[in-house]
């Protein structure tokens, strides 16, 4: 008998998270195992919710999905192919069999721009169903050039649908807190940060080299393990192992930045689906952020950025030797 | 003029020809020590996509890194045949293990920093063209000038990664003959060389081509 088990991943306007790299995937516990949950059957069905929200018609929400699924298509090396299905009257939410997107007034969650839900099996991780819902309670602009005031769709449908495709969030990105509580972006290295840019911005229709690296990871084709490599290593303080630290690995001859954390107590860490190269290892604390838009348990925040003492080399495919960060307490 | 010039030629090229020269058809073999200067490899910008309307909004720096290969001696050994008594066809082979430095600036959460670095291990294997200059220098003393190529095989310090290229080179040196000279007799003698070396591709951070300066001093036996 198949077991399912429900998951909601969302997008923060100006809550959450963090500074500085990384993909993370979404899981599934498997006999104490954590299995990544994927898609097994493609290509990936799609319908559409035939209402509109505040000057973007369901036309418009196809079309803006449409181009977001076929960057994630276009990633070289990953086998993802979606299929639009039609329209539905169906809401964005609920078991229903079907996979919809569409709008849905959520007032209540005042900064929650939109999620992605999930229907997984627990025995094997794979995503029976999932929907996405943007929330209509904010504006949003289909523009090509974007639009003053209004959240850009096309760049929301693309990080939902990477939550879609099973990824969790990136921290590669630095943001400022306001007075209000809440952060404003300074930066972001992935469309799967989880806080969006400002209203009107449109950088975020493009994916970043750590979103393809996670989507490499879930999906690869037959070259890409051949034509990857990883760096394991682990982040230690006073000699023991530090949970929930950030690292970003900067290649300086190709000036690409993939993220990952160290996830457990021993504070090992894997960066995989590396480009080989040589790379530079920056660690930071996830203390600029909520880390629970990463981690369901605590981390240790109390240390300070530090450096890998030299590059370290991701092989094709295979892993580097592992490398010993120390960090020091802030 | 060209009378003149001629005039302090031809006198100095009959000089050269009686006084020490390689062996035409014999080998050469040497072995000594280069000692090559350091270089520059580059910057980089770690930079974040910037927070702003448009497609191209300013960028956020994470931190910036600038590289540079330290100056390191290295054991080099060179086989040569004499084409005459002043042309010289050689090749050369050396290791070398420079340290491969990286600082860290820009970061808004980290100050600046030099990193350790690592060990690169570094072989170069060269040819080229030696040719003897017609000039009164002694008896035992012929300096000459040399051009040539190589292919650098650069290894990261945990041998999982092979960065190759090339190195040009030009320079001017001297061979001093302890022992031998003649057309008859089998030779040996000490050898220094000056030259300037561009290389190409191998470890950089921009691929671009970078000058850097070397000396060697080794001994050489005439067969």
């Amino acid at each position: 008998m198949t077991r399912l088990i429900a998951m909601t991943a969302v997008v923060l306007l100006t809550a959450g998270a963090a500074s500085s790299s990384a993909y993370l995937k979404l899981g599934a516990v498997v006999n104490g195992r954590v299995v990544d949950a994927t898609w097994q059957q493609q290509p990936i069905g799609l319908f559409i919710s035939d209402s509109g929200s505040n000057g973007v018609s369901a036309s418009d929400v196809r079309g803006a999905v449409e181009r977001a699924a076929a960057t994630w298509s276009a990633v070289e090396g990953a086998n993802v192919r979606f299929a639009y299905q039609g329209m539905t009257s169906a809401p964005p939410e609920g078991t229903d069999g079907k996979n919809t997107i569409g709008f849905l007034e959520r007032p209540d969650l005042d900064r929650v721009l939109g999620a992605t839900s999930f229907m997984v099996d627990a025995t094997t991780g794979e995503i029976y169903e999932a929907d996405i819902f943007f929330n209509s309670s904010f504006a949003f602009s289909v523009s090509p050039g974007g639009q003053n005031g209004r959240i850009d769709l096309e760049s929301l449908a693309l990080h939902e649908l990477g939550h879609l495709l099973g990824l969790g969030h990136s921290a590669i990105g630095e943001t400022e807190r306001l007075s209000n509580g809440g952060r404003r972006v300074s930066g972001s290295g992935a469309v799967m940060f989880p806080i969006a840019m400002t209203a009107g911005a449109i950088s975020e229709r493009v994916l970043e080299a750590d979103d393809k690296a996670g989507l490499l990871d879930l999906y690869p084709t037959g070259s890409v393990v051949s034509d990857t490599g990883g760096i394991v290593g682990r982040v230690t303080k006073s000699g023991r192992g530090v949970r929930g630290a950030h690292l970003v690995a900067f290649n300086p001859e190709t000036h690409i930045m993939i993220g990952s954390f160290t996830l457990s107590e021993s504070g090992e860490f894997v960066i995989g689906r590396l480009p080989p190269g040589p790379y530079i290892l920056r660690v930071e604390p996830l203390d600029d952020a909520e880390p629970d838009n990463f981690f369901p348990a605590a981390v240790d925040t109390d240390f300070r950025v530090t450096y890998a003492p030299r590059m370290v080399v991701a092989p094709r495919g295979g892993s580097s030797m592992p490398i010993e960060i120390q960090v020091l307490p802030k | 003029m060209t009378g003149v010039m001629l005039a302090w030629l031809i006198p100095a090229v009959a000089f050269a020809q009686d006084g020490p020269g390689l062996r035409p058809g014999h080998f050469t073999f040497g072995a000594g020590v280069q000692q090559a200067g350091g270089y520059d490899i580059g910057d980089a910008t770690a930079q974040l996509r910037g927070n702003g309307p448009g497609t191209l909004p300013t960028p956020f720096t994470l931190f910036q890194a600038t590289s540079r290969f330290t100056a390191v001696t290295a054991p080099m050994m060179h086989v040569g045949i004499a084409l005459s008594r002043t042309l010289a066809f050689e090749t050369a082979a050396s290791y070398g293990r420079p340290r491969l430095a990286v600082s860290i600036a820009g970061d808004p959460e980290a100050p600046a920093q030099e990193l350790p670095g690592e060990t690169v291990e570094q072989y170069l294997f060269e040819a080229g063209l030696t040719w003897q200059l017609p000039v009164r220098t002694g008896r035992r003393v012929a300096p000459f000038v040399a051009a040539g190529a190589g292919y650098l095989r650069q290894l990261h310090e945990d041998r999982t990664l092979v960065e190759t290229g090339q190195v040009y080179h030009a320079g001017i040196g001297a061979r001093y003959w302890l022992r031998g000279g003649g057309r008859s007799s089998k030779a040996f003698g000490l050898r220094g060389d000056l030259r300037l070396n561009l290389r190409r591709h191998g470890i950089d951070f921009e691929n671009t081509m970078r000058a850097y300066p070397s000396a060697a001093l080794f001994a050489f036996i005439g067969l």
